[in-house]
């Protein structure tokens, strides 16, 4: 049997399905234009949209109009948080870098700015960001806003590299927010958009390093026991745990000197159904039958290497579009709730195919961080394919989340209402008290939002 | 082909690992190349486009036909406008709804389409 590389299963026949996937489709559209997000999960007719280019514009715009406002950065969220018949206001125009100190290693940015286009910039001015989410065509603003995160047990929430910003409120008022704020401050920094427009923020980086990443393959077990020593000796350290299966694809990612470049197997063709029909498989694999084809696929992949800055190690664009549930739990019990989430998927028989993402997140002091508290979480993520209707799979899966404390990410798909909220977040009353004070009309929230803070 | 062995070698992997690189976008140098100036795909309209479509329709990111390829363009426009304008509202293989292109309306993706294709009067 052939050895596969990580590539050679990126190349294999997947192509024709994920083609085929809009096929069956409507071809009718509306002239006007309807807002969907990225995974097409989400949909609204706005009433209108204002592309502001500036933060003046969007003060007067505030000031004088009445009615919801949803700001919008790159429309990657998988939950509710865009989807009104206000309007929206789009911060495209408000990117780039503004201002940079090189003694103390921040940046001033635009809050419209994607990270995907920020990595070379910083790179120009002998800056890296401390850590980033593997999705780069987020908005800075969007990704904070979510409490978006990136990997790392000593490494926290993008959000809590913000040492100031800038919110223009539902009134109209620039405020500045930096720490001196306190409360202010922790409430900010991960909004969900419900206290006002972020136009800037300023961001610690640190100067520009190189990253080597290792991926391979290996039995999920012997990670698990050991996670907390390898999730502590690298920079970086995660899992993507294979359902149906005994292995993990595993990711290492550390920071060296040594030169850029890429140490991997060519791309082979992919033998798939040779192999599928050398083991006897039908159409409709047993959990069994399956555990065996991903044990027997997952142990031929070859490991593989990679150097690079960092930017181009921990973001990437993606080539496929899904839905994605996550939910951050104590680390202490992560691996316990990232085994009963795989033995249901077995017991159960969920048709799913995607593997599981695990990892751990620093503390942080954010209001509504998914790692607030003094203790690093694990976040674990399952995903459907966008053309797969997710909601069986996570409505099966997200009791065990709630079973073990989970909080959920902002940005993506969860069920849990005002009352569950407020016991999971203890600021979560503070943080709509501050809310109230800054948008006593409710112009910042739509129907989901408002359904989440007034109960 | 066993069906399920094609997408559990695939489908579980390929959202994961397949990765691309983010390219460096100068769109300052197409923005202003004479090939495919135009008075349809006016400044605020290009402005959209070197902020969304930009961004992968410059280096053929993900199978993205690349601006000013006409021929490839001329392919896909053999389908008629309404089919690709209907790919870009609802997303397509890769490209999201919407191109990445929060504050666009139908008539900026028609201009956007036509700058790329090299189409317009």
């Amino acid at each position: 049997m052939k050895n596969l590389s990580r590539r050679s299963f990126l190349a294999s026949s997947v192509k024709a399905v994920l083609f085929g996937a809009y096929a069956a489709r409507g071809s009718a559209f509306a002239q006007s234009t309807s807002w969907t997000n990225w995974s097409g999960g989400q949909t609204c007719q706005p009433a209108g949209r204002y592309d502001i280019s500036s933060e003046n514009e969007l003060a007067g715009l505030l000031k004088n109009t009445l009615g919801s406002i949803r700001p919008i950065g790159s429309g990657h969220s998988f939950s509710p948080l865009i989807p009104t018949d206000g309007h929206l206001v789009v911060i495209d125009q408000l990117s780039g870098i503004r201002a940079y100190d090189t003694k103390s290693m921040q940046v001033t940015l635009g809050a419209g700015t994607r990270l995907g286009d920020l990595g070379p910039q910083l790179d120009a001015i002998g800056q890296g960001m401390i850590n980033l989410p593997d999705i780069d065509r987020q908005t800075v603003a969007g990704a904070i806003a979510t409490g978006t995160h990136g990997t790392g047990v000593a490494l926290q929430a993008l959000s809590s590299f913000v040492t100031s910003l800038r919110l223009v409120t539902a009134g109209g008022q620039v405020m500045d927010i930096d720490a001196s704020d306190g409360d202010l401050f922790h409430a900010a920094r991960v909004s969900v958009g419900a206290l006002g427009i972020v136009t800037e923020v300023t961001m610690q980086n640190r100067e520009a390093y190189n990253l080597k990443k290792r991926e391979w393959a290996a039995p999920t077990e012997d990670i698990l026991e050991n996670f907390d020593e390898l999730a502590a000796s690298h920079r970086h350290f995660e899992i993507f745990p294979l359902v149906y299966s005994d292995y993990s694809l595993v990711l290492s990612i550390d920071e060296t000197d040594e030169p850029i470049g890429q140490i991997e197997l060519e791309p082979e063709v992919s033998d798939d159904a040779s192999i599928a029909e050398s083991l006897g498989l039908t159409s409709n694999p047993t959990p069994a039958q399956r555990r065996t084809i991903s044990n027997a696929t997952a142990s031929r992949i070859q490991p593989t290497e990679a150097v690079d800055v960092s930017h181009k190690i921990l973001t990437n664009l993606r080539n496929s579009r899904f839905n994605e549930m996550e939910y951050s739990v104590p680390a202490e019990v992560g691996a316990e709730c990232l085994r009963e989430i795989l033995r249901t998927i077995y017991e159960q028989k969920i048709d799913v195919l995607f593997p599981l993402e695990y990892r751990y997140v620093g503390a942080d002091d954010n209001w509504l961080s998914m790692s607030y508290g003094d203790h690093p979480h694990a976040t674990i993520s399952i995903h459907r394919m966008a053309s797969e209707d997710y909601r069986p799979y996570f409505n099966i899966i997200e009791p065990i989340f709630w079973k073990y404390g989970g909080r959920p990410h902002w940005g993506k798909v969860h069920s849990l209402t005002h009352k569950e909220l407020t016991g999971l977040y203890p600021h979560f009353k503070d943080f709509m008290e501050i809310r109230r004070s800054l948008d006593p009309q409710g112009r910042m929230l739509n129907s989901h939002l408002r359904a989440l803070f007034n109960g | 082909m066993n069906l399920f062995y094609s997408k559990i070698a695939g489908l579980a992997l390929i959202a994961f690992l397949s990765g691309c690189t983010t390219p460096n976008i100068e769109t300052s140098h197409y923005l202003s190349s004479p090939a495919f100036s135009n008075d349809v795909a006016n400044t605020a309209v290009m402005g959209k486009w070197s902020r969304s479509c930009a961004l992968c329709h410059i280096t053929g990111e993900a199978g993205a036909p690349v601006v000013g390829d006409q021929e490839e363009w001329q392919r896909r426009l053999a389908q008629g406008e309404q089919a690709i304008l209907k790919n870009v509202l609802e997303g397509y293989n890769a490209m999201p709804p919407l191109g990445y292109c929060m504050s666009c309306e139908v008539a900026d993706f028609r201009a956007m389409i036509a700058y790329m294709a090299g189409t317009n009067p």
